[in-house]
């Protein structure tokens, strides 16, 4: 039994003058420890693994994927930050692609696929530059340098395009490209618009700030994904509480409480002892009194609808119903601040500081119902803060409206950029064969090592189109060859991948934009991320705990 | 209990299982194991040093290029190579940076001397022989360093740039090093100058974005806390607030457990339950009459009090972190306060700016323009938790560097340089002793060879070439002739090309690097009780090897 004892992967081993092994680290038994080469070569792999899950949904023909948690919970989805955060990879190099886009998806919120894609290509260029040993940190150093040379490239290609409230042309163009590749393209020119829609309503144009938070997306199961639509206030799934009440309420004012329909009850430990009949009488008349004297004070300021945060029980909706005061209850707090922001009203927290200036208005309070289902929702709409939208997602099954939600997020995202910087590359893959070429025209200026490196990232840059071409159907290499060789011919960046097959290469014409800054971050990350991976040259893993 | 002298009667001293080893084999087996630690550690050195990812059990991973980090997770528990973890630990601690250098240097200085152990030299000659070579290194730095002229602001800039940069140069952000190095002194700068307390930089780390994104606020930031319904209703910018910084719970709830009633009447019921009402309310108007524009508490702020602030156009946030209030109140002028009563003005902290401010994904506080102490808050982004990790790791290791060059200003060439030069100079000196010091501080001098050496190795040029060259120049005149990882020749002279450390660094390294191995070369015997390892059955190492390797464990006493 000597061979297990010089088990090189072992995590530090020694022997001393007698020949006896040294435990030099806890559990050294079962750690195990890749170096040097062997460990950058097992991470290349795992990325690559990675990169081919994710590459053949990208583009407008990718495909979708199919992923099931481990309560059987189903996601379709082509959002390659979905499908990577619900892969739960275990490998560590692995677990790093995922957080890559992620972060995309944080801060560009759209080209998480894309990103994936390119570190993978990448990694797999430096893996052949490794055989030719040339050290890893020159491949990162050189990779940096092509990056910086990019990224400068897609200044120069980049148009800036112009926009505003009554010109939305061109963001809805944004909007389309990035749902082009969603399930949602069936209703693609609608979807846009709501995307487009929502975020100039909630956009600050001068402060090119655009709160998220006021975007809210809600999805109900029915109907079809053309029936989705953006609704200018706030959508909550809850009914009046008591079915007898107004289906409507206009001109509404709104009481926006978080207390309860209730006596008020001490918060403190408390007890009541009823000793006599008077008493519990007198205990009776005082509940039924609290009640009415809520009630009058509701009515008092003139209120016609009240939201509450809490329940009330059936002798509060009773009587609620007999003061015509319509009510809904249990609404969540997210839910009753975004209603107090719409509608200007207070968040009142009890019966006595209730003001009229305190309430809320609403042009209309309208309870709607879908189908043949006996769900219903409500509608305040015509809020006189006018900057808060619902989008409503309607589809046939639960996948498709949260994939469509998914998809609505990536084109919000897509147009809140181009607010945020106009500037667009066109897609289909030309910005990058554009970069590709600068990328290796500025190689072969350079004297260094670092020559080859920036060739391979060239290579690497034109993995997307190359995936774009391959997911539409088309010959990749043939396809790719003779949009570079034109490119360069008619010195025209914006030629691209015919993923659309619509008859020409033209981005420009075909109307295909891509914020610059989702473009330029993917390029930055995919570098870093690559120069992380090739500095490690040591892994050093403890063993399972139940091994 | 000799092995393999089988006929001497065994005396049983100690108690049965205890693990003693001695003399000379010891010894150089606790060589062996220090010199497993450093290798491990080598490949990090230098600009062209590789990390290392280090998985724990619980599968969270590390990447890290820091000496002192790969120590600490690698969980080592060898008695003597655990003195190197400590001396990481301890250059990390006193100086911030250069923690893997100390560990390289301890292990080579205890290499080159093996083979005298082996011929039975005794350990205190060569431990006399380290403290005088030591002294002469120190000495040495002490005559050659640099000291710079902080009374040109612009000179002096410059210096602290070129120290903190070459301080990433073997980092994941060494790429971005100029700008993080512009980063890291104003944020030093921004600091009040007398005392450089390190801790008023706070460091939040934000996913998401490229390593550029990273940023610096001149002032206090920390991450909005939770919030209830109503506090997107509060005002998010102020300017010239007044801050209240407390630690009070604003909640209804705040008496429940203090307290039971006992409710006689009914009549009484509703007069508790404004009682308790009461009580908040006059807590908040209590606040709201101090003026205060910005209310902070470390407990909870509950939905009432948000909303009645909101009202009243104040901005609160509750269960803000304890540190992050603290630098606040630091900041701010003040004080935290634990009641609601009695607060007057002088309590109360302001600041030029406060606003609420989108991050990445997040949103973030941040009170700018603080009139109180100098404080400054680094915000740091990247694609991926590890990646930030590190480049705290590597901002920290620089912050240190910088302080230590302000506090002294002096510096030597890096990159091997100085190792050279003291190597020279060691070496010229060990051929006027007489004896077997001559031998010892010699292989002293050799021993401070390992750092060019390694870096060499690391970038993977030719080690034994470039050292050459370098030897040659510093017999010569060119004292700050260290390694150049990028030009063709592989030397260059480091001073004229600003790789600069502050002086401190180097010293620290070398007089604790041969400390350590005077302390491990002291060592002759290992005495380890055997309760130790008890409870925990230690590791399990492959069959055969480990019981052995153990020694014991029951079955020392038998073997005869």
């Amino acid at each position: 039994m000597s061979a297990p004892s010089i088990d090189p992967n072992s995590a530090v081993y020694t022997t001393d003058e007698y020949g006896r092994p040294f435990i030099i680290l806890r559990e050294q038994g079962r750690k195990t420890r890749m170096n040097g080469i062997e460990a950058i070569k097992s991470h290349i792999l795992a990325a690559k693994t990675v990169a081919n899950i994710v590459k053949s949904s990208l583009g407008p023909r990718g495909l979708d994927k199919i992923l099931i948690s481990p309560d059987g919970e189903i996601t379709v989805t082509n959002d390659g930050a979905t499908i990577l955060g619900q892969m739960e990879v275990e490998h560590q190099i692995a677990k790093l692609l995922v957080q890559l886009s992620k972060s995309q998806d944080d801060e560009i919120g759209d080209g998480t696929t894309g990103v994936v894609v390119l570190a993978g290509a990448l990694l797999e260029q430096s893996e052949a530059l490794l055989d030719r040993g040339i050290h890893p940190i020159r491949i990162a150093d050189g990779f940096e340098r092509a990056c910086v040379e990019a990224v400068k490239h897609l200044d120069t290609i980049s148009d800036r395009i112009e926009y505003s409230k009554g010109n939305t042309d061109n963001l809805l163009k944004t909007a389309m490209t990035s749902l082009g590749s969603k399930i949602v393209s069936k209703e693609h020119q609608q979807f846009a618009q709501i995307a487009v829609d929502a975020v100039l309503t909630v956009a600050d144009l001068e402060r090119k700030d655009i709160p998220f938070d006021l975007i809210k997306v809600d999805g109900k199961v029915g109907g079809s994904l053309a029936d989705t639509k953006l609704i200018r206030g706030v959508l909550i799934d809850k009914d009046m509480s008591h079915p007898q009440m107004p289906r409507d309420v206009r001109d509404a004012k709104l009481a926006i409480l978080t207390c309860p329909f209730e006596p008020p009850r001490p918060k403190t430990k408390h007890h009541l002892d009823i000793t006599s009949v008077e008493e519990f009488k007198k205990l009776q008349s005082y509940e039924k009194e609290k009640f009415q004297d809520m009630i009058q004070k509701v009515k008092d300021t003139g209120a016609n609808l009240v939201i509450c945060q809490w329940g009330f029980d059936d002798e509060a909706n009773h009587l609620l119903m007999q003061n015509e005061l319509p009510a809904v209850r249990w609404v969540g707090g997210p839910e009753i601040e975004l209603i107090a922001m719409a509608t200007q009203g207070r968040i009142v927290p009890r019966f006595e500081d209730l003001t009229k200036e305190k309430l809320g208005s609403a042009g209309i309070v309208r309870e709607v119902s879908f189908g043949t289902t006996r769900d219903k929702m409500l509608v305040i709409e015509g809020c006189p803060n006018t900057r808060v939208v619902t989008i409503f997602v309607r589809g046939s099954n639960k996948m498709i409206v949260d994939e469509a939600k998914r998809a609505l997020h990536d084109a919000i995202c897509a147009v809140r950029n181009l607010i945020v910087d106009n500037r667009i590359v066109y897609g289909g893959g030309s910005s990058d064969i554009s970069c590709a070429v600068a990328v290796s025209r500025a190689a072969d200026e350079i004297p260094s090592i670092e020559q080859y490196a920036m060739r391979a990232f060239a290579s690497a840059l034109e993995s997307i189109p190359l995936a774009l071409a391959e997911n539409s159907g088309l010959s990749p290499i043939e396809t790719l060859t003779e949009v570079r060789a034109r490119q360069l011919e008619e010195s025209n960046p914006h030629l691209g991948i015919d993923c659309n097959g619509r008859g020409h290469n033209d981005m420009k014409q075909q109307f295909v934009y891509d914020p610059l800054i989702s473009k330029r971050q993917q390029y930055l990350l995919a570098t870093q991320l690559v120069r992380a991976v090739l500095k490690i040259d040591d892994v050093i893993k403890s063993g399972e705990a139940d091994e | 209990m000799q092995r393999g002298l089988p006929m001497q009667p065994t005396v049983v001293l100690l108690r049965e299982g205890t693990d003693t080893s001695q003399g000379n084999p010891q010894l150089l087996s606790n060589i062996s194991a220090c010199l497993a630690v450093a290798q491990t550690l080598s490949t990090t050195l230098g600009p062209r040093g590789m990390d290392k990812l280090i998985v724990n059990e619980r599968g969270e991973a590390q990447i890290t290029n820091d000496g002192a980090t790969i120590l600490k997770l690698l969980d080592i528990v060898h008695p003597a190579a655990r003195t190197l973890v400590d001396i990481a630990r301890a250059q990390d601690a006193e100086i911030g940076d250069g923690t893997t250098s100390v560990v390289l240097l301890a292990a080579q200085l205890l290499k080159e001397v093996r083979g005298y152990i082996e011929e039975g030299v005794s350990p205190h000659i060569i431990m006399k022989g380290f403290r005088q070579a030591t002294k002469l290194a120190i000495d040495r730095i002490k005559e050659l360093q640099v000291t710079v002229d902080k009374s040109d602001p612009d000179n002096f800039r410059s210096l602290l740039l070129k120290c903190a940069s070459t301080s990433m140069s073997s980092k994941l952000i060494h790429s971005e090093k100029p700008f993080f190095s512009n980063m890291v002194v104003e944020a030093i700068e921004s600091l009040d100058p007398d005392d450089l307390d390190e801790s008023l930089i706070g460091v939040k780390k934000v996913p998401g974005g490229g390593l550029q994104d990273s940023l610096l606020v001149k002032g206090v930031a920390f991450k909005k806390t939770f919030t209830y319904a109503g506090a997107e209703q509060q005002p998010k910018y102020f300017k010239d607030p007044l801050i209240l910084c407390l630690n009070v719970e604003l909640e209804l709830k705040a008496e429940k457990d203090n307290a039971e009633v006992r409710v006689e009447a009914v009549s009484d019921y509703q007069a508790i339950v404004d009682a308790e009402w009461e009580i908040i309310y006059r807590k908040l108007q209590a606040i709201e009459k101090t003026g205060a524009k910005v209310v902070l508490s470390k407990l909870p702020i509950g939905d009432l009090a948000t909303q009645w602030f909101a009202d009243r156009f104040i901005f609160c946030a509750g269960r803000v972190p304890a540190g992050d209030l603290r630098r606040v109140v630091q900041a701010t002028g003040g004080s935290v306060q634990s009641t609601c009563s009695d607060i007057t003005r002088e309590h109360l902290g302001t600041c030029g700016v406060f606003e609420e401010r989108q991050i990445g994904g997040e949103r973030y506080n941040i009170f700018e323009g603080c009139p109180k102490a100098k404080t400054c808050t680094l915000i740091l982004r990247g694609g991926a938790e590890q990646f930030i990790e590190e480049v705290d790791r590597s901002l920290h290791d620089a912050l240190m560097v910088v302080k230590r060059a302000i506090k002294n200003g002096e510096v030597v060439a890096g990159g091997g340089a100085i190792e050279m030069e003291l190597s020279a100079h060691i070496r010229k000196h060990a051929l006027t002793i007489p004896g077997k010091q001559q031998l010892v501080i010699a292989a002293f001098a050799k021993a401070l060879e390992i750092i060019p050496r390694q870096i060499c190795d690391n970038a993977g040029l030719d080690s034994t070439d470039v050292l050459n060259k370098l030897r040659m120049k510093h017999a010569t005149d060119g004292k700050w002739f260290g390694v150049d990882v990028d030009g063709p020749t592989g030397i260059r002279d480091n001073m004229e090309a600003f790789v600069w450390e502050p002086s401190l660094v180097k010293i620290n390294a070398i007089s604790s690097a041969s400390e350590a191995a005077c302390l491990i070369l002291s060592v002759d015997e290992t005495i380890r009780n055997p309760q130790s390892e008890g409870p925990n059955p230690g590791p399990k190492a492959p069959a055969g090897t480990t019981q052995r390797a153990l020694r014991g464990r029951g079955r020392g006493m038998g073997r005869r």
